[in-house]
This record gives structure tokens, sequence and C-alpha cells, in this order.
């Protein structure tokens, strides 16, 4: 006999599938299929209750038709983009003066980090009294002799979401930084050596090899900033309540505050579908590009 | 009664054929070697007959047991890894020891095992450290060890000195032959080196490409190697191929060698059937370097050839010197008193008594 | 020293200083009286050190209808964080184990799955999830916050254990697998006892996230069963009467203090974690 038949799968190839069976029915349940109900609600008529009916795109049409939505929308990218931004340049400027072979450097590294360790409510509640209109670093600037010193951002309907900006950077920047730091000590030594003896400089040689070998570092900086930077939501309740009015509103409190305070729970789905869209919408093409490199570069 | 028969086994992944059909046997006591270039399904057969990987078609048999689909426990088996895979946590006894407290030896019975192990071994010292604390060698010699302490039908080795340096490479070399010499136990031993394969084999499968190219004793592959794979693979350095034209004159077939100052033609005395059919064709002349020499003892079945010289390797046992024969580089050894200069004429004895014929489309051997 | 290395440290240090700014300034305005508030500036010292807000941060502060303080969401957090990340880590660690070490026709598409669950919004799930805990009767209630949060971080341990086993040879599990150990023994005896590090990575990772939570802390929970972050700002956004800026900033530095403490201690294994979550497979 020479073929041999399929044996029965013996207890022995069913037991890891068995254990991680639980958590793949979780992720089936909790993550798609959740995902495909709240699609639903968001072609739902629902409003204080769910109502599993078909309704097209009412919803989006209200939710388009809504300018706290668009306020909401602005505000996350002129959010978005500062916030990413200043983070990547701001963590990349620090790693490559940490990277200077600094004395204490763990301690300073320590010092850039910590914030990341808080909740973005402790964050929040910091940094409103910091930018407390009347007795925050208005009256510090004006006691040090700037008497006609103004910053009143965080009331200012105009200019409060960038008081979320800087809370933001500083929670998030030190992140940045850790990551750059060991992609800058990931760079091959032997090819600085070979470019020194080129005779490049060393901001040459930052600027011709070192950094362009942070790319993946970027990429993954990037993709998690903008997760950070489209969920956020914590920061914005403890640091503005979405105020003043709804000038700092984003679609994460959007979708809150029309889901539970305001009994609308179609509108809230939508809401929260369009937040999916943006993260697809940033990441899948950044994925694909950045794959795309990789795969030409072999 | 055969210590392993592997019947028609053939391993396909999605939708290709890593092994196509895989039959061999051995006796117990034998020391087999799979030999071949990377990607030839060395490692992949090794694996299935220890149960590692299933099996796609194809039944092995270890003693008159089949054991197709039992895990690698059931097997009776015990194997060496290229990078050894000690138990890290643990230390070197408790390493020896893992299988047989599976297997709930009894502990004084564990411990006479261990130290007949390590005396056999010369491990004693290290039995109470842990692996990172030991050099490449030792190692290597707590991974033997631990093999030998089940005491399995038939050991298997994955290319185990392939991560020691030269030197204790050799020695090593050396001491798994002396092992085997001196415990007779069955071993399938998979390398890339054919120089393993020559010293440590009692018989030789040399693979390519999922198939055994050829089944033997060593030093039958090494003289009558099927194909041209074969001829060029084991052997170091490797084997010469020179294209040349085969005439029959007087009823016997000659082949024509030049080297760019002298043609000669050379009749082939050696009783090659196959050979008639490349009258007036071209045919490739299988030749190792050290059935080319410096002229000296004249030997019969041999010619003569005085070629440029174009680079010279003194190794110290011999020299290697490379000249152009047919337009190919050839590869010569000789001896390391007699005198040879780049760019100087050096005059050649080449033994024809054992070349071999290749046929230059197929680069099969014509016999 | 030379001109280059002065200005390297001095940017170095005034960055420093930026950011323990607002951790000094927190402290300083816990430690001072309302009078003092209202007549000094953010970095004025506090002429004595005044504990009184912190007490009244922890034991009779208004957190919306009730005015107990942080003390009961303190260990509300405490009863939610525990259970969630051990549970959690466990099932990650053997996700981890099961995806590269007794991989399966599928695995791989497994694991991209469960990587994705950790790209949504997690607004997308919001809504069903409450549905969900409604009809198992676990709305507002402490276990129906540990189940979610449980759910929610199995993707990231999956990820940590996951990339980390890895790299631990396949050639340790196919020599235990020959001495006759089997999916359980091989894991218990070999595997775990090389995890520590990645476990620490696992814990601290799952610890800050879910003791930082606010999302579903304040969607899930209701009341007593509120975990601090919610409380702490329900404390904050209070007006009733005066602002106490220094309960505020007291009651901030009590909801920090334990990741913050966490950070410090173990900081290493925290980056290592931020890190190694981005360096996707």
């Amino acid at each position: 006999m020479n073929k041999s038949s399929a044996p029965r799968q013996s207890l022995g190839e069913l037991l890891p599938k068995l254990v991680v069976a639980p958590t793949f029915v979780v992720a089936v349940i909790f993550i798609y299929g959740f995902m495909l109900m709240n699609a639903w609600l968001s072609f739902s008529s629902s409003r204080m209750l769910p109502k599993y009916d078909w309704a097209g795109f009412i919803q989006y049409e209200k939710l388009f038709a809504n300018d706290r939505w668009w306020v909401a929308a602005e505000n996350l990218f002129i959010f978005g983009v500062l916030f990413i931004v200043i983070c990547l340049l701001l963590g990349l400027f620090m790693a490559i003066f940490l990277d200077q072979k600094i004395r204490a450097e763990g301690a300073i590294r320590t010092i850039y980090l910590y914030p990341m360790a808080l909740s973005f409510i402790v964050t929040g509640t910091a940094w409103k009294w910091i930018l407390n209109p009347e007795l925050g670093i208005q009256r510090l600037i004006r006691e040090m002799g700037f008497e006609s010193f103004t910053f009143d951002w965080l009331v200012n309907t105009d200019m409060a979401i960038y008081t979320v900006v800087i809370a933001g950077v500083w929670q998030s920047s030190g992140f940045v930084m850790a990551l750059c730091l060991a992609g800058l000590r990931g760079v091959d030594d032997n090819i600085i050596k070979a470019a020194k003896v080129d005779g490049a400089s060393m901001p040459l040689i930052y600027r011709k090899i070192i950094i362009p070998g942070l790319r993946p570092v970027f990429f993954s900086a990037f993709i998690i900033l903008t997760h950070i930077a489209i969920k956020s939501f914590d920061l914005i309740i403890a640091l503005t309540g979405g105020g003043p009015g709804f000038a700092t509103d984003v679609p994460a409190t959007f979708m809150y505050t029309f889901s539970f305070t305001r009994g609308q729970i179609g509108l809230g789905s939508a809401a929260s579908m369009m937040m999916l869209m943006a993260v697809i919408a940033i990441i899948v093409p950044y994925l694909y590009s950045e794959l795309r490199e990789k795969n030409n570069e072999h | 009664m055969h210590a392993l028969k592997i019947q028609n086994i053939e391993k396909i992944y999605g939708k290709v054929k890593v092994l196509k059909g895989i039959d061999l046997e051995i006796q117990p006591g034998q020391f087999l070697i799979l030999v071949g270039p990377s990607g030839c399904g060395k490692s992949t057969l090794l694996n299935m007959i220890a149960g590692l990987e299933p099996v796609s078609n194809g039944n092995i048999f270890i003693g008159d047991r089949d054991v197709t689909h039992l895990d690698p426990k059931d097997r009776d088996i015990a194997m060496v890894f290229q990078s050894y895979a000690l138990y890290p946590n643990m230390t070197v006894r408790q390493n020896i020891e893992f299988g047989l407290t599976i297997r709930k030896t009894e502990k004084s019975e564990q411990k006479k095992i261990v130290e007949k192990v390590s005396k056999l071994l010369q491990i004693e010292p290290l039995l109470d450290r842990k692996p990172k604390q030991l050099s490449g060698g030792q190692r290597q010699r707590v991974a033997m060890g631990r093999a030998l302490a089940r005491d399995p039908s038939i050991f298997l080795f994955d290319e185990p000195l392939s991560n020691l340096d030269a030197k204790l490479r050799v020695e090593m070399r050396g001491e798994i032959k002396e092992l085997h010499q001196r415990e007779g136990t069955t071993i399938v031993y998979v390398t890339h080196d054919q120089i393993e394969a020559m010293t440590l084999g009692d018989v030789i499968a040399v693979m390519k490409d999922g198939e055994i190219q050829q089944f033997g004793p060593p030093q039958d592959i090494y003289d009558n190697p099927r194909n041209q794979f074969i001829a060029s693979f084991m052997g170091s350095p490797s084997m010469n191929f020179i294209p040349c034209q085969a005439e029959k004159v007087n009823g016997v077939i000659q082949i024509s060698l030049e080297s760019g100052n002298e043609k000669v033609k050379v009749p082939i005395k050696q009783n090659i059937k196959g050979l008639e059919a490349y009258a007036d064709k071209s045919i490739i002349l299988g030749i190792r370097p050290e059935q080319i020499t410096q002229q000296g003892e004249e030997k019969p079945d041999s010619a003569k050839l005085n070629c440029d010289v174009e680079l010279i390797e003194p190794t110290g046992p011999d020299t290697l010197v490379t000249v152009r024969i047919n337009g190919v580089k050839t590869v010569c050894r000789i001896h390391p008193t007699a005198e040879s200069k780049v760019d100087k004429l050096m005059p050649l004895l080449l033994d024809m008594s054992k070349v071999v014929f290749f046929d230059p489309d197929t680069q099969e051997r014509v016999y | 020293m030379n001109i280059k290395r002065v200005l390297i440290y001095s940017i170095l240090g005034f960055a420093a200083l930026i950011y323990l700014l607002p951790l000094v300034v927190m402290v300083i305005t816990s430690l001072k009286d309302l009078d003092e508030i209202r007549s000094g500036t953010l970095l004025s010292m506090p002429q004595a050190l005044n504990f009184d807000s912190w007490d009244k941060a922890w034991g009779s502060a208004c957190t919306g209808v009730s005015c107990e303080g942080l003390k009961g969401y303190f260990w509300n957090s405490v009863l939610i964080v525990v259970p969630a990340v051990i549970i959690s880590t466990v099932i990650g660690a053997l996700n981890g184990y099961v995806l590269t070490k007794w991989k399966f026709r599928g695995s791989t598409l497994f694991f991209g799955m469960l990587l994705i669950g950790t790209m949504i919004p997690f607004q997308v799930v919001l809504l069903p999830m409450a549905r969900m805990l409604g009809f198992l009767g676990l709305a507002g209630t402490t276990s129906g916050l540990i189940m979610v949060h449980i759910i929610y971080g199995l993707a990231f341990t999956t990820l940590f254990f996951r990339n980390y086993y890895i790299s631990i040879p396949s050639e340790l599990v196919n020599a235990a697998r020959i001495d006759g150990a089997g999916f359980w023994m091989i894991f218990h005896r070999i595997i775990l006892p090389l995890s520590i590090p990645i476990i620490v990575v696992s814990v601290i990772w799952q610890f800050t996230q879910i003791w930082n939570d606010f999302l579903f802390g304040v969607v899930y929970s209701s009341g007593d069963s509120q975990p601090i972050t919610v409380a702490l700002n329900n404390l904050v956004n209070t007006s009733t009467g005066v602002k106490e800026y220094n309960v505020d900033m007291a009651a901030a530095i009590i909801a920090a203090l334990p990741t913050l403490f966490v950070y410090i201690v173990a900081g290493k294994y925290f980056v290592k974690g931020l890190t190694a979550g981005a360096v996707k497979g």
C-alpha cells in the first residue's frame, strides 16, 4: 500500500486550535460582529433605543447636515495634523540630541517619557489648570513683567483646539522620541564609518543616511499617532469638555454626546463609522505604499 | 530485519512537491548520511522520520513497526539538532534527565544513566551548569548525551557540526565516528558537507530537488557517480569536467585534449560500451584533480600533456595547480615539491584508468 | 566642554524642564490653600505644606452625586485592573504560544484579524457592547467593565507574546516533543520560564492602559462601579460653588500615582512594551 490515509485529527492536533478558539470567538463577535452591528445601526432609524430597521442613508445625511459634525471633523484635521507633525519633529530632534552620548541619558529619557504613563484625564486636568485664563500661565507671565500678555486660548472659540495640541504633544512626543532613539541606535555602525571615511560630515550623515534609515520607525510612529489622534476623547473631555460650546468637539466626543446624552444612537453610530473610515483611509494606503517600497527594495 | 525503511515518502507544501517519492532501507548499526545542497529536502526527510512533520504520502517503518502516524515520543528515536536545542532554564543534568522523567523512569535508574552517559562524553564536570555557561563543543556533547540517555533504536542528527569552528568540527567528527564504532548504534545524519558524508557514513544518500540521486557506500559514490551533479558535489576540490570530441579510430574510441600548446588524442582503454554512441560527437570527460599529477611515475593507461600554469595554490600536503584543457579551467593535484611556476609550461600526467564520462545534454553518466 | 555640547545640554535641559513643569505645578498647587492660589501664580511656592486638599480629594470631595472623595473609586479601579490584567495576559500568552509553536492552517489569518483589532477606534463597538452588557445583565457593573477590558486587551497581549515567542527557536520545542513532552508540559516547563521579560511588559502595558482608560469607564459604569478616571473627571467638572483647584490637582495626582509608580520602577519594560507594539511583524 503506497498511499497512507490521512489520519483523523488526533487530540494533539486539535488542542492548539481549541486553546485559541475562545479568543477567535471573542474576536469574531466582539470585534467584527459588533462592527457589523454598528454599521447596521448607522443605517437604521435608531434614536434613544436601537431599532434594527433599514432607513437607508438618512443618518449620514443628518450627520453631514450637522454643523457641529463639520466643526468636529475640522477640529480633528487641525489637531491631527499638528499633533502628528509636531510629535514627529520634536521626537526626532530630541532623539538626535539624546543620541550624542549624553551623560544622564537614562534620567532625561525618563523625564521625557513619563507623561505617557498618565491617563489623558490627568493630563487634561493638569493642563486645564495651567492654561487657566486668569490664574494660569497668563498670570505667571504677567507677574514676570509682561503686563499685556494674554493667554486665554482655553476659552477662546478659535484657539481652544490648539490647547489640545499642546497637551497632546506634551503627552505623546516622548514616545516618538523613544522610538526614534531606538531607530537611531539601530542604524548599522559600519555604514556610518564608511561615510566618515568617504569624508561626510555628521550633519550630512544624519541627513542622508540616518534619517532615511528611520523610515520604518516613522511608519510605526505615524500609525500609532494617527490612531491616538482619531481616538482622542479623554483628553478633550478633561481639558475643555468639548468647549467652549462645541469649539473643541471632535468626532469621538460628538459620537459620545449624541449616542449617550442626546439619545441619537443612529447618528452616533454613523459618526463612529466615519471615524472607522478615517482610520482605514489613512492607514491602509500608507501601509500599502510602505510595504510596496519594501518589496521593491528586495 | 531493517532498522529503518522508507517507502515512497512524499511531502507536498501547497502546490510544491518537496519530496518526490523517497525509498530507502538501512540495517541495524548502519550510519546513513543524507547529503545534498540547500533545499534538497534532506532536513524535511529527517523531520518526517522523527515525526516532527507529517507525511503527505508513503510509509515509514522503524524496525517492524509502521510509525508513519505516530508521535515523535512513540517512535523510539532521539535527535541532535544543529543548534543543540538545550533547555536554557535547566542544568545539564536536568536536560539529560528530562526525557527520562517524562517516561517515569526510576530516580535511581536515571542517576545511573546520567553517570554512564556523562562519563562516555566526558561532561561530568558540567552536570550542574546551565547551557549558557558552556562552550559550543560542550553544548554539542550535552546534546548527544541527552540523545544517548534515551537509548533509542535510531539516532537522528541534523547538521550537528555546522555551528562549530573548523578545528572543533574535525575533532567532533572523529568523536562521533568513534562513538558509532563503539556503541554500534543506527544513525541517520543530515549534512551539506560532503567531507563529513565521506568520512562518517556507511551508506550515503545524495539528494537533490527532493529525490535521491544515488544511494551507496561513500567510495562507490565517489568513484562511480551516476550523474554530473553527484560527481561535482562529492569531492573537494571538485571533479573537473572537460568537454571533448570523441572519434573512433581503429575500433577504439579516442578523445582529443588540447592545452593551447599541444593537442593529443587519448585512446580510452576502459571498457565503456556506451562510448561507442559518441563517436564523432562531443562528450564530457570527468577527471578528478588527484588523477592529474606531475609527470614522473608512468602509469598504465595515462596521457601526457604540457599545459600553461594559470594559478598555484599550495595547501601544505599537496599543491593545486590550475591549467586550461580544452578551454576549460582544470585543477590538478601535484606533489608540493614538483616544480611549477605561473605562466610557465608544466608537464602533466593524466591517469585515464578511472575517469568517467557524461552526456553533455542530459549530464547522465555514460556506462 | 565645547560650545556644541553646552548647546545640546541646554536644549535637552530646557526640554526636560518643560516636561516636568506640569507635574511640578500640580504638586505645588495641591499643597496650597485657595487664598494662596488666588493671590499667587502657577509657580509661587506654598507657604506651608498643606495636605488638606489631599485629604479632601481622597475622602470627601464631591464626584457628582456622592461626596466621598476618590477613595472608593480608587479601589474600584484596582478591582477592575487586577483580574483584567491577569486574565488578558494569561490568554495572550497561550495565544502567542499556539501562534508561534503550534501553527495550523489559518493561524496567520487569525493573527492578522486580531491585529486589526488593535487598530480600530473603539467608538465602533461602543454601542453594540452597551447593548450586549445590558443583555447579559452586566450594565453598570465592575464585572462588565472587566469583561470589556479583557476582550479588547487580548489583541495587544497576543501581539506582545507572539512577537516574543517567535524568537524562541522551534528546535527547542521539537527537542521537547521528542523527549516526550506534550502541549502543556512544553508550555509549563520550557516556554514559561523563558517568558518573564514579556510577562512584565504585558502586565505593565495592560495595567497602564486599563487604569488610565476613560472611554469604557464612562460609558459602561455608573455610580459606585466607576473607575477612578471617571471619578476624577466628575470631581474636576462638578461646579458646585467655588472651584477648588488644589483639590483638583491632588485628585489628579492620586489618580496618576499607581501608573507613575509602575513607570518609575519598571520604566525600562514600559518602553519595551511601547516599542514592541510598534514593531509590527
